[in-house]
């Protein structure tokens, strides 16, 4: 591995992943790309950062057939899509999907990359009564129409890539990571549990997989590191009943019917502005969906080993993000 | 610990001997992180329906239990005994059962329909104490993981059958068998005598499907007669002494391998029948 090209870089598990390539002290050199004007983590002569619209598509060869080409990068992991949980229209789909299928096509008949990390979420599985507890990768995926655009396009975003494998010059992986408790994350639970009374359905209390940022990172890194194709499902050290992530982040909790938890969960976001979103959790928060880890465990050498810290969202500090240089010799085009 | 489990903690403290609190102590549990394994399984939770199950166990069914200490104490084990009754009754005292006459004590992962999640309250309750949805997966899983499953192989016909037709088993599915082959687990046959008796059904509402289910049964009588159940163990039937886990596709071989263990069950029943005197005795 000689040069890392990561995208979604500004999020909090693009910085972390950044960070954490950056301490290898292999000589790897890291591209990072994000959407962000300035980078807000750690400076490193080995990192080099790219503002870029990664829904341009002629943004996306220049940084491949530049860039990246330039300073050798054999591995892409590739971790963009809109953070937002409500956002929805083409340009959503345009990151979130075309913009995988961009990068993959690229990445294909690139002289220098070899392997392509694609990082997706557990998300896409169905979750039900009537199906296994315990998510294997050939878990049924959730198709349903009804569903809002992020599960659906993330749904599409991975089936793009997995369709590739075996077929593409690549070696390809795909991660289906468990929800990460973190801010920025896209994370439903962070949300869920940035309000002080927590509706949940009475009579259900669900087993959920929760992942620390430290063991979504080490579980890419092992990824990229290695050369084992196919889909791996990445779960959390923390295991654990709807109920006790709510104590844990010392929160109320008032279990109602079901069917009232959505329209007082969407008077709550209309009024406050909450990225909480009932339709996503609406089955997770009524049966449970632990991610089975042993193929990552047998194949990349992957096993959780850090909690999560379930301090209450509300309860957190913010520290302030240093602000470092852009590198403006490595820019393709200029952000819109 | 919160309000609920300063309460379970209490509640088995005053049910629950000593003795039997020091023994459930040993209990194997694969915790997931927090004290709950994958599937919702909690020591608390089960030494709580261990001490809240001690009435029914001891006073009002009287279980007679002989042969449990067949069952192995460790690796994989499938459980495949008869089924009856309104509720679920058998299942509850077989798992009671084993939970008392294993050493170190073994929680049988009760194997139920996939209506039983879907019930509010009854589906998190069993989930905590080890019950887990029917599905192929799941079990595979708990196999890998050297658990101990129970499993009616009879399914849902067995608990609907007619009472003129009661300890007449109805042909088993291979699903378990083939779980056995394939995972190398020793299946152990048990009867169960009492559970035909214990709650007579006075008429059922076929068109009532709430949550699933397949029926509503209206009982005969407000609460469950107080019959004598007698749990019968047999040897286990260890299917790696005739075929290889790549039979476990081969559906003769499962076929074989459930019609064998079904005879062994029906054995255990008429053996249960013969030993009972009547049947509150």
């Amino acid at each position: 591995m000689t040069g890392v090209l990561v995208t979604g870089a500004t999020t909090l598990f693009g910085r972390a992943l950044v960070e954490r390539l950056l301490a290898r002290r292999d000589g790897t050199t890291v591209l990072a790309v994000a959407a962000e004007r300035t980078w807000p983590g750690v400076q490193d002569r080995r990192l080099h950062y790219l503002p870029l619209d990664l829904t341009r598509s002629r943004d996306v060869r220049e940084l491949l057939f530049g860039p990246a080409r330039d300073l050798a990068i054999d591995v892409v992991v590739h971790s963009a899509h809109h953070r937002s949980v409500r956002a929805k229209g083409r340009r959503v789909h345009a990151l979130n999907v075309d913009a995988t299928r961009e990068m993959l096509q690229l990445a294909e008949r690139h002289p220098t990359i070899r392997r392509f990390v694609y990082v997706g979420s557990a998300e896409i599985y169905r979750v039900d009564a009537a199906l296994p507890a315990l998510i294997g990768e050939d878990h049924p995926i959730e198709m349903s129409p009804e569903m809002p655009q992020r599960v659906r396009d993330r749904v599409e975003a991975d089936l793009t890539v997995c369709v590739r494998m075996g077929l593409s010059p690549l070696s390809i992986a795909v991660l289906r990571l468990a929800e990460t408790f973190a801010p920025e994350c896209g994370s439903q639970l962070f949300d869920y549990l940035s309000s002080r009374v927590c509706y949940r359905p009475i009579g259900h209390d669900p087993m959920l997989d929760v992942i620390s940022i430290e063991d979504a990172t080490r579980a890419t890194e092992l990824a990229l590191a290695s050369r084992a194709q196919g889909v791996f499902n990445v779960p959390g050290a923390d295991v654990l009943p709807l109920s006790a992530a709510i104590a844990y982040a010392k929160r109320i909790a008032i279990p109602i019917g079901a069917s009232l938890i959505g329209p007082l969960y969407t008077a709550r976001a209309r009024v406050r502005g909450t990225e909480f979103e009932w339709s996503l959790n609406r089955r997770r928060f009524r049966w449970s969906g632990v991610l089975d880890g042993a193929r990552a465990k047998r194949e990349l050498g992957y096993q959780p080993q850090h909690r999560v810290r379930w301090t209450a969202p509300a309860d957190e500090t913010t520290e302030p993000t240093p602000r470092v240089h852009v590198d403006d010799t490595l820019r393709a085009t200029p952000p819109t | 610990m919160g309000l609920a489990g300063h309460v379970t903690r209490a509640v088995t403290r005053a049910l629950l001997p000593a003795a039997e609190q020091e023994r459930l102590a040993g209990l194997q549990l694969h915790d997931a992180g927090h004290g709950w394994d994958r599937l919702g399984m909690h020591p608390d939770s089960v030494k709580l329906s261990a001490a809240t199950t001690r009435f029914l166990y001891e006073v009002w069914f009287r279980v007679d239990s002989r042969g449990a200490e067949g069952i192995p104490s460790t690796g994989p084990v499938i459980l495949a005994a008869n089924h009856a009754g309104l509720l679920p009754l058998d299942g509850v005292m077989l798992w009671a059962d084993v939970l008392r006459h294993t050493s170190p004590p073994r929680v049988v992962r009760m194997v139920a329909d996939t209506f039983v999640p879907r019930l509010p309250f009854v589906g998190t309750a069993f989930s905590r104490t080890g019950v887990v949805g029917g599905n192929r997966a799941t079990v595979d899983r708990l196999l890998d993981d050297g658990e101990l499953l129970g499993v009616f192989p009879e399914g849902v016909p067995g608990i609907a059958k007619p009472s003129s037709e009661r300890y007449q088993l109805r042909p088993f599915r291979v699903g378990h068998a083939e779980l056995a082959i394939q995972h190398g687990a020793p299946i152990v046959p048990v009867g169960i005598v009492g559970s035909e008796e214990q709650w007579p059904e006075l008429a059922r509402i076929e068109s009532f499907h709430l949550w699933g289910a397949p029926y509503l049964p209206i009982p005969a009588t407000p609460l469950p007669l107080p019959v004598r159940y007698r749990i019968r163990y047999g040897t286990p039937i260890d299917p790696r002494a005739r075929f290889s886990a790549r039979q476990a596709d081969d559906p003769g071989a499962a076929r074989a391998l459930a019609r064998e263990v079904q005879a062994a069950v029906q054995a255990l029943i008429d053996q249960g029948l013969r030993e009972r005197k009547g049947l509150f005795r």
